[in-house]
């Protein structure tokens, strides 16, 4: 549906996108990540033929986004990120407009606004003016409008910017009723909506791409293992000793601190497929020593999201440095 | 076929807008004011001769100048400064239309505001053909054909202005200079000192085709094509402006 290639985008010496390259299959909901000024918007601004890329090629259905703009922006439902509306139409007039602009044809035109208001919740609120709405009202809107022509393709940019959590929630399920038979892009900072949605995940970080990928795979890709924690009461020689079977199974290292309480935690990176949470439990147990805590953690996508852009920002930063270093040690 | 429906959704918009903002009814009040106090003037100065206050009316009243350069500047300020302050430019030019489509609808939108704030005047003549007067028909109709092509140019400018900058007053401003500069130019001829530019210039000047064509009942073919190539041009740059914000 989406397919981008080598994109580029500079704002006279700013380099706002760098060389990214990415694939959307029909049916797919991409989430796209980043921290402000990741280069998202500018992304998804070039993807609606809103703004041209400084190099490389984008297609959207097959149509080139910068000489086909115009049959691209037909089948694309596009929010922006501030949702901007005219403030002085009221919510069904505009919906009703923004129809007609879109081509839709004037006698379908009413049930599709009522059915883009049913689903996104304006019915009670379609005679209130759009200027006086609250937040999650016009993000509704902004909503209704993208999907009022139906569009195969949605790109949403933040569609839950400045939501509280019982909007998010709703924003959320409705979006993820639309995936079944719409391809989604959407943005967000926001990590825990994209992972309970996406099935493929995009992280950018000043401009650049650093990962692609289901969330699975890039928990694997990083080599990221889940963690299991243990607290056992007793000095940490006598923990790791009533341990040590399970220690040795596991194969890695394992950090163990002594609390200034008296009991001892540990932590285990036992490996993706491993989990020996019933064997420390049964070894603790036979060893008479009480536990108060055992639990195993899977990365999270925010986990994941800091780490690989922390990785990111560490490599730029050694970049310059590590030149002359190597200049010095060639010479 | 599908330019035109695009067109007549833009404009039904931009209409709408324009009746929407309250602003704009203050401009309509106050040229109405200006308006009916020239025509008193005119009245007066002519001594109640009718066909000589229509005359005076529409080539030398400086009120009905000082609404003929206000007026659009004031009407096309928001058009597109407004939209891409608050970013609905973006939700605009992301749905199927060209830009040429929506410099189009906010032109038609505010020449048609423009025509609205003149059609009051029609009451004067009426007045003056109730005290017995009647007006020559054709000078009549030449003089709003020229206020209706200079309105057309001014709002051109206006729309050119407000799609170079965010704000509004500053779009204002640069119109009402730019309207202000093209009544100006002949005057300026005069200490060019060279003659082929000197001629040039009398040519562009606006109270000229006035007081030599339209007021007199004339179409000039010259006058008429210097403002509707003028305005061709204008908005052909006000198109390149709006599709310029994409590559900025």
């Amino acid at each position: 549906m989406i397919s981008v290639r080598n994109l580029t985008k500079r704002y006279g010496e700013v380099l706002a996108v760098q060389d990214v390259t990415f694939d959307v299959a029909e049916g797919e909901v991409m989430g796209f990540l980043g921290p402000n000024g990741a280069g998202k918007s500018t992304t998804i601004r070039i993807l609606t033929g809103y703004i041209p890329a400084s190099a490389g090629t984008v297609t959207v259905a097959g149509l080139d986004a910068l000489s086909e703009s115009l049959a691209i922006r037909q089948k694309l439902g596009y929010l922006p990120e501030n949702v901007p509306l005219y403030p002085e139409l009221r919510v069904e007039e505009y919906l009703r407009w923004r129809g007609r602009l879109k081509g839709v044809a004037a006698r379908d035109l009413k049930a599709a606004v009522e059915r883009v208001m049913g689903q996104c919740g304006l019915m009670h609120m379609r005679t209130r003016i759009v200027g006086q709405l609250s937040k999650g009202y016009r993000q509704r809107t902004g909503l209704a409008d993208a999907m009022v022509s139906n569009p195969p393709l949605l790109i949403l940019d933040e569609p839950t910017g400045g939501l509280d959590p019982h909007q998010r929630k709703e924003v959320l399920d409705l979006i993820r009723g639309l995936a079944h038979d719409h391809t989604v892009l959407l943005s967000s900072h926001l990590l825990a909506e994209i992972e309970a949605i996406s099935t493929r995940v995009m992280i950018i970080q000043k401009g650049r791409l650093l990962a692609n990928g289901r969330v699975s795979e890039l928990a694997t890709r990083l080599d990221d293992a889940p963690r299991v924690t243990v607290e056992a009461k007793g000095r940490r020689d006598a923990v790791l000793h009533a341990l040590a079977a399970v220690l040795r199974e596991c194969g890695e290292s394992c950090d163990a601190d002594e609390l200034p309480d008296g009991w001892t935690r540990l932590t285990l990176r036992p490996g993706h497929d491993k989990d020996p949470r019933e064997a420390i439990a049964a070894a603790l147990r036979f060893a008479g020593l009480p536990m108060r805590e055992l639990h195993r953690q899977v990365r999270t996508l925010e986990d994941l999201f800091l780490r690989i852009t922390a990785q990111a920002a560490q490599r730029t930063d050694e970049e310059p440095a590590a030149a002359p270093a190597a200049e010095a040690a060639a010479r | 076929m599908r330019m035109a429906r695009q067109l007549s959704i833009l404009l039904a918009r931009e209409v709408e807008s324009l009746f929407l903002t309250p602003i704009h009814y203050v401009v309509l009040t106050v040229a109405l004011v200006f308006n009916g106090w020239s025509f008193w003037f005119a009245l007066n100065i002519s001594g109640g001769n009718v066909e000589e206050s229509v005359r005076l009316f529409f080539g030398e009243s400086p009120l009905v100048w000082l609404v003929l350069v206000l007026v659009p500047p004031l009407l096309t300020m928001r058009s597109f400064a407004e939209e891409r302050r608050s970013g609905t430019l973006e939700m605009l030019l992301t749905a199927p239309v060209a830009e040429i489509e929506v410099v189009l609808a906010k032109f038609l939108a505010g020449l048609a505001f423009y025509v609205a704030i003149w059609v009051p005047s029609l009451l004067y003549l009426a007045i003056a053909k109730s005290y017995g007067a009647i007006p020559d028909a054709g000078p009549i109709a030449t003089s709003y054909l020229g206020i209706v092509l200079l309105g057309a140019l001014f709002t051109a400018a206006g729309l050119f202005a407000s799609s170079l900058t965010q704000t509004q007053v500053l779009a204002a401003l640069l119109a009402t200079v730019f309207n202000l500069l093209l009544l100006l130019v002949p005057f300026v001829s005069r200490f060019v000192g060279i003659e082929a530019l000197e001629r040039f210039l009398v040519e562009l000047s606006i109270a000229r085709h006035f007081g030599d064509s339209f007021s007199k009942g004339l179409i000039d073919v010259g006058h008429v094509s210097f403002y509707v190539v003028l305005t061709g041009v204008l908005l052909f740059w006000t198109v390149r402006s709006v599709e310029s914000q994409r590559w900025r």
